[in-house]
Formats: structure tokens, C-alpha cells, sequence
């Protein structure tokens, strides 16, 4: 007997509600395998398909067990037990097995097990029934001896129980019949006779109905087992066996319709499977255990395609045998790619490299009604060819960018959309590479300094652009040298005119030296004067310095004249007063006079000497009057004149000050005369040295046109040289010798130079000396 | 007095006291003259035509002192150190009263002979002359004689006014 090691003591519990089906040969090889199997098994699908049942039995099972199974299955008996299984990893899962032939018109072709979850107490029963068995190792489990013999009877057909029924039956009637006969109790002997003879015939009908009703439902079952689904049943009985007839017929239409029904799912799944096998895309699906369970026929041929390339890679690699494999042999360390899968569930793209295949896929989810996964649906597409050509567009790409215009891609391994694709490509690189060549063509010409070469090729776009820029460029560059050419000749007669031009330089600044001189010698002089002027406005700053002393002497003296004018007026002020008395008194005495007079008047005779008295008095007082009259005019005049003389003074006192003033700023200007003069003798000092400065200079100067001279002699040489150097270029006109022609129209010797024109020197240098006079005459303008 | 007068008309001689009045002389006869004083301010006497400037306490008598120039509706002059008050003696019907006359200065005491006086001008009988009692004419100039008594009259003094109004 097969024992598979080895165990382990983790059981696998089986879900409720799934059942595992299988189906084997007569001869115990699996044919088919459910999902709920492969899976709780563990095993993949090929595993089990086409390998004997006894794979997945466990160590623990008595073999007294599968022998008692075998031997019912032989019998053409269904068989049910629990019965613990062994997974492929060695753990353990109980199972209540269903074991069932199959009958295919009559005889029986396979088995059928289906297995449902056992209950915990039919666990634990057969656990211990089969840890006795295994102790005891008894050689059956059927019954034996009296046990036998009981199961015997228990289970002998019904036919024989009621024969020996009615056997029992009779013979007690038969023995009360035999004594009623020997007592002529004829009467007793009848009823009983007959009453015997109603129970048989009524025992009789009824079994024979039962047996008849057994023997008709069985066919009826066989048939129904054989998908026979037409059969006449009697549901018209009223009795308890059309009770069991009508559901029967129930049961009978419904697995009918279940029947038909799954045959429509099957039908459907078929046509779908159909399809799916001839559709263009590579399809793959696989249960949860990543075991490919259906391959199209496309993904079967790319497979096979590239099976050879595959196996440079994983070298166990089958195509033929991929159904039912596990998709972990894709890789080489599938851990990753399975813990990915387990937990899929929405769409997965990647892409393997096997064997320098490039194959990408696309992993989907396969829900069931309720939203659970029941397996992965996988779309391959081989992208090898399309990663090739990529590449090699990519490495001819790169050679483009790398300026490797030489590689083409094959067209020869191509077709269809790549053909066209790499021709397209060819053109390109070959029109890039003409123009190219051409651009290249030209510039090496333009290198070589030949500015007649010119991209002729027609270009339209880019290329277009490029090659007129590059014609413009070649053309304005002959335009460019042509002129160039014709400014070095202009040059070199410029710088011949400008040596001669030099020299005449040289000449002048000589002469600027000696004047020069003269103009320090007589700056000198100039010094001398000035510094005289300074000394002589020294002394002027004195003077006035002196005369300024003086008016201010003089303003102290008309002050104090004008005090002294001051105390006379007032003086005649007083004098004016007394004379005002004296006037006064005058008045007065003339009054008394008066009075003195009237007196005597009155006194007639008498008062005429007193009246002559006071005449006298009179005469005396109106002399007094008129002379202090007389006296008090001249005092006012006197007053009045002291008066005129103050304001003199005054006026002379303003003078004064205004002469002050006056006579400080003669001296501010005699001041500035002379800071003026040392200002001046100051810079006519400075111009001095500017004057030996520009002596220096002027020497300098000299030097410096020698070498102006020497220069442009050495320019001229230059500019030969450039002009030699230009002849590098051939021009359309340069070839042509036209243009040299007409630069020198002046020249003599033009049609010579036209002829010769590599060695225009001499000549230019001879025209050049021929108008050096007319030069002369312009620098002397200058 | 006026017996005096006559007399000294008869005797062809009499003394004239002559002032200054707006630069022209004017003549009094000198025994009409009380006294000549120099000016000095007088006490005021309400309800009086203007020419009577005042009264003036001359040694216990109560002097009443008329402006001349006011009087002969003259110019105004300031009064000056030599402005003077002639103290006449008026004769009238009632009797005699002294008067003063302010004068712009006192000039001279003149002898003049009666047959040297001249007449006063013949101006009608409409035009007022009788206070002048002539005209005498010196070398320099021509002097009014005026007659005292007309001239200060007090019974004239309204009428005089009136006249002048």
C-alpha cells in the first residue's frame, strides 16, 4: 500500500458549503479534478489528473478501510465515511466521502466521489475508529458470526420475510384448522379457511404492489442516474406509494430542469471557451493557486514559438505541458510575483525578459458572483519583435546623433508596418546624409579658399535654407574678399603717403623745438616784469596803507571840529538870550520913557525938562533896542554860519570816510594786484615748465614720427602682405583678373599690373613717391 | 480936557502918543493917556462883542481893555512881547472912565502943530468917521489921529457893532 510522507499535525479545515468532486477511472486513475479539490489538496491540477486516487491518502487511514471501499465500488455499491486526506505540503483535512459508481447504459464506466465537510462528532467517531483499526489490523469491518447473521436477516429480501410471514402466519391457523377438522367443527374449520385465505391474498397484493412500486422506482432511479429523465410515473394513486411516485416525479422534473439548465451554463461557458480559443490575443487563466487551468490556442502557439528561446532561460521550460502548471515557472524566484497575484485585484501590467524574449502581460482579477476571486486572467502579447526593431531604430537613431550617417536598417527580416517604418527611416538618414556631403563638399572648398564652389542640388525646407544661407554665405564672402582686397590696396598706398607724410613731421617738430626755446627764453623776461609789477604793488599797498591812516587822522579831526562848532552855537545861543534881555530891558526903559513922557505932558511947563529927560531916556532905550536888534542879527547870522560850517564839517567828515573807505579799497585792489602779480609769476612759472615740457614733448614728438615713420613703412609691408595673402581666395572676379584692374585706375601701368596682379608693390610704391610733393602740401595745410 | 484941547489948538500945539497898529500908525493925544503897559492877560468878561478882550485891575480900578484890530475888524495877530495897553481916559456925557486899547507896540511921542492936521476922508454920511479925528502926515508916513472919546464911547460900542455886523 502507498504511504505518503510526510505529516504534519496542522489540519486544513474545509470550507462549508464547498464540495470536492473528483472522478476516476474503473481502474482508480483520477480523470478530473474540482477547483475546491486542487486547491485544498494542494497539488496542481496535472499532479493529480492522470495519477492514481491513493495520492492524497493519509498515513492515518486504515488500508482495511480503502480495501472495504474498493471492494463496495466493485460491487458496483456507493460507499460513505469520513475519511482524512493528506495535502501535498503534508497537512491533514477530514472529508466525509461520497463514493458512487457511475452507469452508463447499464454498465458502470467511473466513479464519482464527492466529499462534503464532516461534522465534528463524525470527526472524533472515525478518528477513534480508525486509531482501533490500525491497532488491531482486523482482515474486514464487515460484520461477522452472529452479528453476521443478524445483518443477514435484517437485510434478506422482502420476498423471503413475507414467505416466512405468512409461513408463521399459517401455521397456527393450519394447526387451529387441523383441530377444527378433527372435531368436525366445520363451521370454526370455514371462517378460519377463509379468513386465512382473504389474509394471504390481501397480504399478497399488497407486497407484490410494494415490491412492484420498489422495483419500478428503482428503474425509474437508474434512469434518472443515466440522464433518463422521461419516465412514466404513476402520480395518480391516492395511497402512500402515489405520494411517493408524485415525488418522485417532482424530483424528476426538477433535476431535468437543473440538468438542462447546467447544461445551457455549460453550453455557454463552451461557446465562450470557443471563442476565447480562436480569439487573436494570447489568453491565459489560472485558479487561486496560480495553476494555469485554460490556455488559448493563441497563447499555446506563442508559447511553443518561443519555447526554444524560453529554455536558454528556465531549461525545464514545456509548452506542451503548461495546462495545469503553476504559472511560478515563468520566473526564476516567483515568491515576489506570487505574493503580488494573491493579493490582485484590479488590472496588473508587467513585462518579462525570458530568453531574450521580451513577452509583456496584463493580469486581471476573475470575480465569482459574490465578489470573491476565483482565479486570474492573464493576456500575453510577445513584444520581441517590436523590441528589436525598436532597438535597432534606437542604435541608428544614436549613430544619427553621434554624426555615423553610414548605417541603414535591414529591411530584408522586416514586414508590414516595421518594413515601411525602417525604409522611411533609410530615407531619412539618406537625405541628411547627401546634404551632408554636400554642406561638407562646399565648406571644405570654402576651406581651400575657393569661394567659386556652391551647393547646386535642389533642398527644399531646412536643407533649403541652409544651402541658400551657405551660397549667401560663400557669395557675401567673395563680396567680403573683393573688398577686402581692394581696401588692402588703398592701405598700402595710404601708409606709403603716411611714411613720406611722417618724415615731413619730423621736419616741423624740429622747428616747433627751436621755437619753443625762444618762447622760454622770452617767458623769462616776462617772469622778470612780473615780478617788478608785484614789488611795485607791494609798495602801492603801503602807500595807500599810509593814506588811509591819514583820512582816518583827518575824520578824528573834522569830529572834533564839529564839536567845537557845537559848543559856538551854543555859546551864540546863550549870547542870543542875553541880547533877548537886553532887548527887553530896552522895551521896558522905552516904556517908562513913554509913561515918563505922558507925565510930563500932563505936567505941562512944568515937566518940560523932565519930558526932554525922558526923551533922552527914549532915544537911549530905542538905541539899546536897535543895537542889541542889531547884535541879536549878527549872533543869528553868526549862529546861522556856525550852522553852515557844522554841516561843512560834516559833509568833510563824510568825504573823509568815503576817502577811507575809498583808499581801503585801493589798497584791497593794490592787494590784489599783487597776490594777482605772484598768481602770474606763478604761472607764466608753470607755463614755463609747460613750455620745457613741450620742448620734451616736442622732442618726443620727433622720436615718436621716426618711428611713425618706420611703422608705416612696415605697415605698408603689411599690407603687401595681406594683399599677397588674399590672393588665397579664388574669386570669379579674382580669376578673372578684372577687378585688380579697375582699383588702380591712376596707374600707368595699369594693363601691366592687370596682367601681373601678384606684384602690385613696386608700382604702388612708385606712385606713391612720384606724389609725395602733393602730400607735402597737404601736411603743410594741416 | 477938551478946553485943554482947544487951547492947544489955539496954541497951534499938541503931543499925539503914536502906536503901531497892522504896520499902520495910529495917533492918540497924549493927555488922554492914563498909563502904557506892557501886555499882560486879562480877566475875561462874558456876554461881550469880541473887541472887548477883558477887564484889568489897574491899582484897585477895574479897567476895561478892547482890541483895536478886533474893533477895525483887522486881521488877527499874535500877541508879542511889544504888544502893549495904552490906559486912556475917555470923556463922555456921563462922565469920564478908563478904557485900554491894545496896541501892536507903542512908537513914539509926536509934537504936531493943529494946522498940520488934515481932515478925515468925506466918505458920506452913511460910512461912520466920527472917531477920527484927523490925519497928519509925517516924512515917512501918514498917521490917523483918532478921537478917543468917539472912539471908545460906551454908548457907541453897540451901535458901532451893529454898524460892523
Amino acid at each position: 500500500m502507498k504511504i505518503n510522507m510526510p505529516v504534519t499535525d496542522k489540519e486544513v479545515l474545509m470550507k462549508d458549503g464547498t464540495i470536492l468532486v473528483t472522478r476516476t477511472n474503473l481502474k482508480g486513475i483520477i480523470t478530473y479534478a474540482n477547483d475546491a479539490f486542487v486547491e485544498i489538496s494542494g497539488f496542481s491540477y496535472n499532479d493529480l489528473v492522470g495519477h492514481n486516487h491513493n495520492m492524497v491518502r493519509h498515513p492515518d487511514m486504515p488500508s482495511i478501510a480503502f480495501q472495504d471501499l474498493w471492494e463496495t465500488s466493485q460491487a458496483g455499491k456507493p460507499w460513505t465515511a469520513p475519511v482524512k486526506n493528506r495535502t501535498k505540503a503534508g497537512d491533514y483535512y477530514w472529508v466525509e466521502a461520497n463514493v458512487t459508481p457511475v452507469y452508463k447504459n447499464g454498465s458502470v464506466v467511473e466513479y464519482l466521489s464527492v466529499r462534503y465537510a464532516p461534522t465534528r462528532e463524525q470527526v472524533n467517531a472515525a478518528d477513534k475508529l480508525y486509531r482501533e483499526l490500525n491497532n488491531t489490523r482486523p482482515t474486514t469491518i464487515r460484520p461477522t458470526g452472529l452479528a453476521k447473521l443478524t445483518k443477514n436477516i435484517k437485510e434478506m429480501s422482502i420476498n423471503k420475510k413475507a414467505l416466512i410471514a405468512a409461513i408463521l402466519f399459517l401455521i397456527p391457523n393450519v394447526c387451529s384448522m387441523i383441530g377444527s377438522y378433527q372435531t368436525q367443527d366445520m363451521m370454526h374449520l370455514g371462517v378460519v379457511a377463509g379468513l386465512t385465505l382473504v389474509a394471504i391474498i390481501f397480504g399478497y397484493s399488497i407486497i407484490a404492489d410494494l415490491l412492484k412500486a420498489l422495483a419500478n422506482s428503482s428503474d425509474i432511479f437508474k434512469n434518472i442516474a443515466d440522464e433518463k429523465f422521461q419516465n412514466n410515473i404513476d402520480i395518480d394513486r391516492k395511497d402512500q406509494v402515489g405520494e411517493f411516485y408524485r415525488n418522485l416525479y417532482s424530483m424528476q422534473v426538477k433535476l431535468n430542469a437543473d440538468l438542462a439548465y447546467s447544461k445551457q451554463v455549460g453550453a455557454e461557458s463552451l461557446r465562450i471557451k470557443q471563442a476565447l480559443d480562436n480569439v487573436n490575443s494570447s489568453v491565459m487563466v489560472s485558479n487561486n493557486n496560480l495553476e494555469i487551468i485554460y490556455m488559448n490556442n493563441t497563447v499555446q502557439a506563442m508559447f511553443s514559438n518561443a519555447e526554444a528561446d524560453i529554455r536558454t532561460q528556465l531549461p525545464h521550460f514545456d509548452s506542451s505541458k503548461l495546462l495545469g502548471a503553476n504559472i511560478d515557472q515563468f520566473h526564476k524566484d516567483p515568491s515576489m510575483q506570487r505574493k503580488m497575484l494573491a493579493t490582485l485585484s484590479s488590472t496588473h501590467n508587467a513585462e518579462l525578459n525570458l530568453g531574450g524574449r521580451t513577452l509583456a502581460f496584463v493580469a486581471n482579477p476573475v470575480l465569482d458572483n459574490d465578489g470573491d476571486r476565483i482565479g486570474i486572467v492573464v493576456e500575453w502579447l510577445d513584444r520581441t519583435a517590436e523590441v528589436k526593431i525598436q532597438k535597432e531604430i534606437a542604435g541608428l537613431v544614436n549613430a544619427v546623433k553621434a554624426g555615423d550617417l553610414s548605417n541603414r536598417l535591414e529591411l530584408a527580416d522586416k514586414s508590414g508596418f516595421f518594413e515601411s517604418l525602417s525604409e522611411g527611416i533609410n530615407e531619412l538618414t539618406d537625405g541628411i546624409d547627401q546634404a551632408f556631403a554636400e554642406i561638407n563638399n562646399a565648406m571644405q572648398n570654402l576651406a581651400m579658399g575657393n569661394l567659386s564652389s556652391k551647393i547646386t542640388a535642389d533642398y527644399d525646407g531646412v536643407y533649403g535654407e541652409c544651402k541658400n544661407n551657405i551660397n549667401a554665405t560663400v557669395d557675401k564672402l567673395a563680396e567680403i574678399v573683393g573688398q577686402v582686397r581692394e581696401s588692402a590696396d588703398f592701405i598700402n598706398n595710404a601708409s606709403r603717403e603716411i611714411a613720406s607724410g611722417n618724415n615731413n613731421l619730423s621736419e616741423r617738430v624740429e622747428t616747433q623745438a627751436s621755437s619753443l626755446e625762444e618762447t622760454a627764453s622770452s617767458m623769462e623776461e616776462l617772469t622778470s616784469t612780473v615780478k617788478n609789477n608785484s614789488e611795485n604793488a607791494q609798495e602801492a599797498k603801503k602807500v595807500s596803507t599810509n593814506a588811509r591812516r591819514l583820512a582816518e587822522k583827518g575824520g578824528d579831526i573834522v569830529t572834533s571840529a564839529v564839536d567845537a562848532m557845537a559848543e559856538i552855537n551854543e555859546s551864540s545861543n546863550k549870547i542870543s538870550a542875553i541880547i533877548g534881555v537886553i532887548d527887553e530891558i530896552a522895551f521896558q526903559t522905552n516904556l517908562l520913557a513913554l509913561n515918563a513922557s505922558v507925565e510930563a505932558a500932563r505936567a505941562g511947563e512944568q515937566g518940560r525938562g523932565f519930558s526932554v529927560v525922558a526923551t533922552e531916556v527914549r532915544n537911549l532905550a530905542q538905541r539899546s533896542a536897535a543895537a542889541a536888534q542889531e547884535s541879536k542879527t549878527l549872533i543869528q547870522t553868526s549862529i546861522q554860519k556856525v550852522r553852515a560850517g557844522t554841516e561843512f564839517v560834516n559833509e568833510t567828515g563824510t568825504a573823509l570816510t568815503e576817502i577811507v573807505t575809498g583808499v581801503k579799497q585801493l589798497g584791497d585792489i593794490i592787494s590784489e594786484i599783487a597776490g594777482a602779480s605772484i598768481e602770474q609769476s606763478q604761472g607764466i612759472e608753470q607755463v614755463n615748465q609747460a613750455v620745457s615740457q613741450m620742448d620734451e614733448i616736442t622732442q618726443q614728438n620727433a622720436a615718436l614720427a621716426e618711428e611713425a615713420s618706420a611703422a608705416s613703412v612696415s605697415m605698408s609691408d603689411q599690407s603687401e602682405t595681406m594683399t599677397s595673402l588674399l590672393g588665397f581666395f579664388q574669386t570669379v572676379e579674382a580669376s578673372a583678373g578684372v577687378k585688380r584692374a579697375a582699383l588702380a585706375p591712376k596707374a600707368p601701368s595699369a594693363p601691366a599690373r592687370a596682367k601681373a596682379p601678384s606684384q602690385p608693390a613696386p608700382i604702388e610704391g612708385a606712385r606713391i613717391v612720384a606724389s609725395s610733393d602733393d602730400s607735402d602740401d597737404e601736411w603743410g595745410e594741416f | 480936557m477938551s478946553n485943554g484941547a482947544n487951547v492947544n489948538e489955539s496954541n497951534m500945539k499938541a503931543q499925539y502918543l503914536t502906536f503901531d497898529l497892522a504896520g499902520e500908525m495910529y495917533g492918540v493925544e497924549i493927555l488922554r493917556v492914563q498909563e502904557i503897559r506892557g501886555w499882560e492877560t486879562v480877566r475875561e468878561i462874558p456876554n461881550t462883542p469880541d473887541y472887548i478882550k477883558g477887564a484889568l485891575n489897574l491899582r484897585g480900578e477895574i479897567v476895561p481893555i478892547i482890541d483895536l484890530r478886533v474893533r477895525f475888524m483887522m486881521e488877527n495877530v499874535e500877541y508879542t512881547p511889544v504888544t502893549v495897553v495904552i490906559v486912556l481916559c475917555v470923556e463922555t456925557e456921563q462922565g469920564s472912565a478908563i478904557m485900554g486899547i491894545v496896541a501892536d507896540a507903542v512908537s513914539d511921542v509926536l509934537d504936531v502943530n493943529l494946522k498940520d492936521i488934515k481932515d478925515k476922508p468925506n466918505l458920506g454920511v452913511k460910512i461912520d468917521t466920527q472917531f477920527i479925528r484927523g490925519m497928519y502926515v509925517t516924512k515917512d508916513n501918514m498917521i490917523m489921529l483918532l478921537n478917543v472919546d468917539k472912539l471908545l464911547n460906551p454908548e457907541q460900542f453897540e451901535g458901532i457893532s451893529e454898524v460892523m455886523s
